[in-house]
């Protein structure tokens, strides 16, 4: 084994490339993926995660960087040598083939015996829950047992990483829930390191270990859900995972970690910098503030919290357990989402109500302005 | 008239000019046909019910060998089409986009904005003795006189190919085409190789349009005439040169329908077996 | 789909009445001959003095045959089938009419080739051809490359592999039977005779097959493989080899040793012919010595027509000379009429010879 032999990743890329044309497609991109882990990568349409996740397939090859599986570079390594298996975008499943003959074809390619291949397509099948599934053809299944299949003939395989592009994405609404909860426990059972890539923040946040924010080809952020929720490191990381209040601005004041913020309409709100954005006086800055962070005050017992505001409500976006006002701030015409609490206080606010709203310094997230460099 | 009744009455109005065009256009004069092929010439204008007609085709080699003979080579060019086509398509369906992709089918077209005649004649002009292909040879020197290319079975089989490769590359293009990329990202995603990929997931998925392209090439060499005769010379034996013949230079209708029910029988059986081998559908083919 | 299919349906209808309406609005003569036979010259000169319209088909004896036994003989005004052709299918299949030989201006017609003509084409007393054009067919030769070519036989000799094109049809196995020695002719009313001789000629042929280029069907195939020197001899019409001839010196026809075959191209009526008068005319015509002579030029073969000869090119004359001493002119041999029967036995040694390796 190379010098790290004490690794304990399952798959490492080091400042991949790949570029078509003028088009930088997947930029500099670095991970590492610890063993038996859940690790997903979200992004927008088009950011390049198909492109990435293919070079991690070997369907594409870097233009820089590299890729190792298990401690060893695959560079050199063809698709069909791969430790690595893929769950395509539309699954993929061979319909020429019963189900049985999808599962045994990956074993039949390893030259794994007859009786051998027998036992473990039914091993399989019993474990993704399909156990009489085998004689079926391919469309005699329903969305969600295709999907399992597609799944199973990979994992049969026993994979040092399974890749998952968008798996999700054709199924309907109440599928997808139910398959997201399926996904994370056949990931549990099998201990297999999935690769899961997805638009959908609420797949990428319910299933994943580690979850990468991906945009225009660079890894924004990489970190545990709850990182990314609480602890957005970028502007775009705080505006694409969760909902949020944004603002535009520029710095009237730094006191330490606090900071003093005018924002364009003419608010003033009290914030926190991310330590490593080295804000300045005068800086043009975004602010986030999500929904559910602000307080509805109680007008006999106010807090103290630094950010206080008056507003009429405009609205009542009622959406079970996201329902959420839509409060307007009168001195400046500007609007504001609230969450609305879910112990069922202040549930009788109506359309034209005023309220008091408040939000803690510590939820009013400061970036500086600019696309293009955060890191900087 | 209750509904379905009705339904089906008017099923009927709609599919009557089809059945029509079956009846008058394919069915009668088959039947016809049948009816000449079924008498023997007595005397002049005298003629009785009987079988010779068949019976001759089993019984004089002659006729049994060509037939044989002609359906051998048909295969054969079947084959060799499918050889050639199969790879052409391929690149035309998967590795092409856009416009060079039509560019490309267009070229497979080109051959077939003239007629047959021509064409034939093109590729003589090419393989005779005094022709191109010999001139060339000799030019080069890897001969040191006129090589005669015409008049025997390869110039045959390659006016035969020729002719058939649109009809071929047509079905393959479509089917391939319908083949989703990501099914053979998946062959290889799972261990397979190039064989593999070939062999457990394109080629089954392209069944059926190499099912019906055999099919039509098939039945085009086996019925073809003007090629075999024009490239193949004197020693072309092609069996529709034997219908033509007892048709038109023997004025011997009644040998020539047999053969020409024969031809019909026979192909069909072998277009039969040829499904049965390959596990498909008839249905299945043509859909 | 209804909306092709009824536009297809009314299509047809239309086609069929234009077919059915048409022959009675102008005058026409629809006449089914040999290429050559009618040209255009001819034509523009009938049409004008007559004002009969001329749609002419250009065929062969055997296509002659199929397309008026298809018909039940219509679809044609006049044909032009070789006198020896002309009984046996009349006597199978009914398509011709007889002639009114008093509508024909026999004193512009050679008495001699009207004569033979009608004795050879009579069916139970009835003549069903008058003579036109006439020649005979033997051999083309390359003299330079195969000066030592004589006869038929001649053609399978050594050092000719590949060389030589000849047809598959009966005049070859007629022309080999004379070269071999034998008198088919005389054997055509003795088909056991006729047999024995068709089976020498068999083996013959199948034992040349190494010599045949290709057996030519069209006769433009012929001169082409002769032109390009291909093939270094043939067997062929007469007029084929001299309108090489013409071209190169090197070429031209021979009378076989045995004897060219003679032919007569002959008039004759289908027997539902729907402008009899038009074709009288048309037959009284082209036997006119100046348009005789004009058709002469045209097919490379002399026609029945009196005095035709002074209007004829002398370079024709002078081939015709040429290829024909006065004793091979005598040592034609004329087709008789086929008796039926004799066809199939013939067609049978064809494809053999066709098929053997
Ligand atoms: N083969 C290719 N050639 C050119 N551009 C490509 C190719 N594949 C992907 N791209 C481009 O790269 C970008 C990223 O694509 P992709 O990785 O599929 O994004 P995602 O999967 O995140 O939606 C897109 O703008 C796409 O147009
Ligand atoms: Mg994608």
């Amino acid at each position: 084994m190379p010098e790290n032999s004490n690794v304990t990743f399952d798959l490492e890329c080091r400042q991949v490339t790949k570029s078509f044309g003028d088009f930088t497609a997947v930029d500099q991109v670095s991970f590492q993926i610890p063993t038996g882990s859940f690790f997903s990568i979200l992004g927008p349409s088009g950011c390049g995660k198909t492109t990435l996740l293919r070079m991690l397939a070997g369907f594409q090859h870097p233009d820089k960087g590299e890729i190792l599986i298990k401690g060893k570079s695959v560079l050199g390594t063809p698709p069909n040598r791969r430790p690595v298996n893929m769950v395509f975008q539309h699954l993929a499943l061979f319909p020429t083939m019963s189900v049985t003959g999808n599962i045994a074809y990956g074993l039949k390619r390893r030259n794994v015996k007859r009786e051998e291949i027998r036992t473990r397509v039914a091993d399989v099948l019993k474990r993704v829950d399909l156990p009489d599934a085998g004689d079926k053809r391919i469309d005699q299944l329903s969305g969600g047992q295709k999907q399992r299949i597609a799944i199973a003939r990979c994992l049969v395989l026993k994979p040092d990483v399974l890749l998952l592009d968008e798996p999700l994405g054709a199924l309907d609404l109440k599928l997808r829930e139910q398959m997201k909860v399926e996904l994370k426990l056949l990931q549990e059972t099998f201990g297999t390191t999935f690769i899961y890539i997805t638009h959908d923040q609420s797949e990428a946040l319910v299933m994943s270990d580690q979850v990468a924010v991906m945009n225009q080809g660079r890894f924004e952020q990489v970190g545990t859900p709850q990182e990314l929720y609480y602890h957005p490191e970028t502007s775009f990381v705080a505006g694409f995972v969760g909902d949020s209040n944004r603002w535009e601005g520029h710095i009237d004041a730094i006191e330490g970690e606090r900071i003093q913020i005018k924002t364009v309409e003419g608010e003033s709100f009290v914030g926190r910098s991310i330590v490593k954005h080295q804000l300045k006086k005068g800086d043009s800055v975004e602010v986030y503030v999500r929904p559910e962070s602000v307080n509805i005050e109680n007008p006999k017992n106010r807090s103290d919290l630094p950010n206080q505001c008056r507003g009429e409500v405009i609205s009542v976006l009622f959406d079970g357990a996201r329902s959420q006002f839509l409060i307007r701030l009168p001195q400046t015409e500007g609007e504001i989402s609230v969450a609305m609490p879910q112990t069922g206080e202040h549930a009788q606010l109506r359309k034209g109500d005023s309220i008091n709203i408040a939000w803690a310094a510590d939820q009013c997230l400061c970036f500086r302005r600019s696309s293009g460099n955060h890191d900087g | 008239m209750d509904k379905s009744s009705y339904t089906r009455f008017s099923l009927w109005i709609l599919l009557l000019p089809f059945v029509l065009w079956l009846l008058l256009l394919i069915l009668l004069p088959h039947v016809d046909m049948v009816s000449i092929s079924l008498r023997e010439r007595v005397s002049a204008r005298n003629y009785t019910f009987s079988f010779k007609n068949y019976t001759e085709f089993f019984i004089e080699p002659l006729y049994w060998r060509t037939f044989v003979r002609t359906a051998w080579m048909s295969v054969l060019a079947t084959l060799i089409t499918l050889l050639i086509a199969f790879p052409v398509s391929y690149y035309i369906a998967k590795m092409m986009r856009g416009r060079l992709k039509a560019l490309l089918f267009i070229l497979c077209l080109i051959p077939f904005w003239v007629s047959e005649l021509v064409r034939t004649y093109g590729w003589m002009i090419l393989l005779r003795e005094t022709g191109l292909l010999s001139t060339f040879l000799q030019w080069i020197g890897l001969s040191d006189q006129p090589v005669e290319m015409l008049y025997n079975d390869v110039a045959i089989m390659i006016g035969l190919v020729y002719t058939s490769m649109l009809f071929m590359v047509v079905p393959l293009v479509t089917t391939l085409d319908s083949l989703d990329d990501s099914l053979i990202e998946a062959g290889y995603d799972l261990g397979g190789s190039n064989w593999n990929v070939l062999t457990e997931i394109i080629i089954p998925h392209a069944m059926p349009g190499i099912v019906s392209g055999c099919i039509v090439v098939f039945m085009l060499s086996l019925g073809n005439y003007l090629t075999p005769i024009l490239l193949g010379g004197k020693d072309s034996l092609w069996f529709t040169e034997q219908i033509f013949t007892q048709f038109i230079t023997r004025f011997n209708w009644e040998q020539g329908s047999a053969f020409g029910i024969l031809l019909l029988i026979l192909s069909s059986l072998i277009v039969w077996a040829g499904l049965k081998l390959s596990r498909q559908s008839f249905t299945n083919v043509m859909s | 789909m209804r909306r092709s299919f009824k536009k297809l349906f009314i299509a047809m209808l239309a086609v069929a009445l234009v077919a059915v309406v048409s022959p009675v609005e102008a005058e026409t003569l629809r006449l089914l001959t040999w290429g050559g036979y009618a040209p255009k010259e001819v034509i523009e000169q009938f049409e004008k003095e007559t004002g009969i319209e001329v749609k002419m088909t250009k065929s062969n004896n055997e296509d002659m045959i199929s397309k008026l036994k298809a018909t039940g003989g219509s679809g044609f005004d006049l044909a032009q089938p070789s006198q020896d052709r002309i009984t046996s299918a009349q006597a199978d299949f009914d398509i011709y009419k007889p002639i009114d030989l008093s509508k024909i201006d026999a004193s512009q017609i050679i008495p001699s080739m009207l004569a033979a003509t009608k004795k050879n084409t009579s069916l139970d007393g009835k003549v069903y051809g008058v003579p036109h054009v006439w020649g005979t067919s033997g051999l083309v030769v390359n003299r330079k490359m195969a000066g030592q070519i004589k006869d038929y036989v001649d053609l399978c000799g050594p050092g000719l592999t590949g060389k030589v094109t000849y047809r598959l049809k009966r005049p070859t196995l007629i022309g080999f039977a004379f070269s071999m020695g034998e008198d088919p002719f005389a054997a055509y009313s003795d088909k056991a005779k006729y047999e024995m001789i068709l089976d020498k000629v068999e083996k013959k042929l199948i034992d040349c097959k190494p010599n045949v280029k290709a057996y030519w069907s069209g006769g433009d195939a012929m001169l082409n493989l002769m032109r390009s020197g291909e093939a270094v001899a043939a067997m062929a019409w007469d007029a084929g080899g001299w309108k090489l001839n013409k071209d190169m010196a090197d070429i031209t026809f021979v009378a076989p040793k045995s004897g060219a075959l003679g032919w007569i191209d002959t008039f004759a009526l289908p027997r539902k012919t729907k402008a009899e008068e038009a074709a009288y005319k048309w037959i009284n015509f082209v036997m006119r010595p100046e348009i005789a002579g004009k058709i002469t030029s045209s097919a490379g073969n002399f026609t029945a027509a009196k005095g035709g000869d002074q209007y004829v090119a002398d370079k024709l004359k002078a081939q015709f000379q040429e290829s024909f001493p006065p004793a091979d002119v005598d040592n034609i041999k004329w087709y008789p009429p086929v008796p039926p029967g004799l066809e199939e036995i013939e067609g049978k040694v064809l494809d053999r010879v066709k098929a053997a390796q």
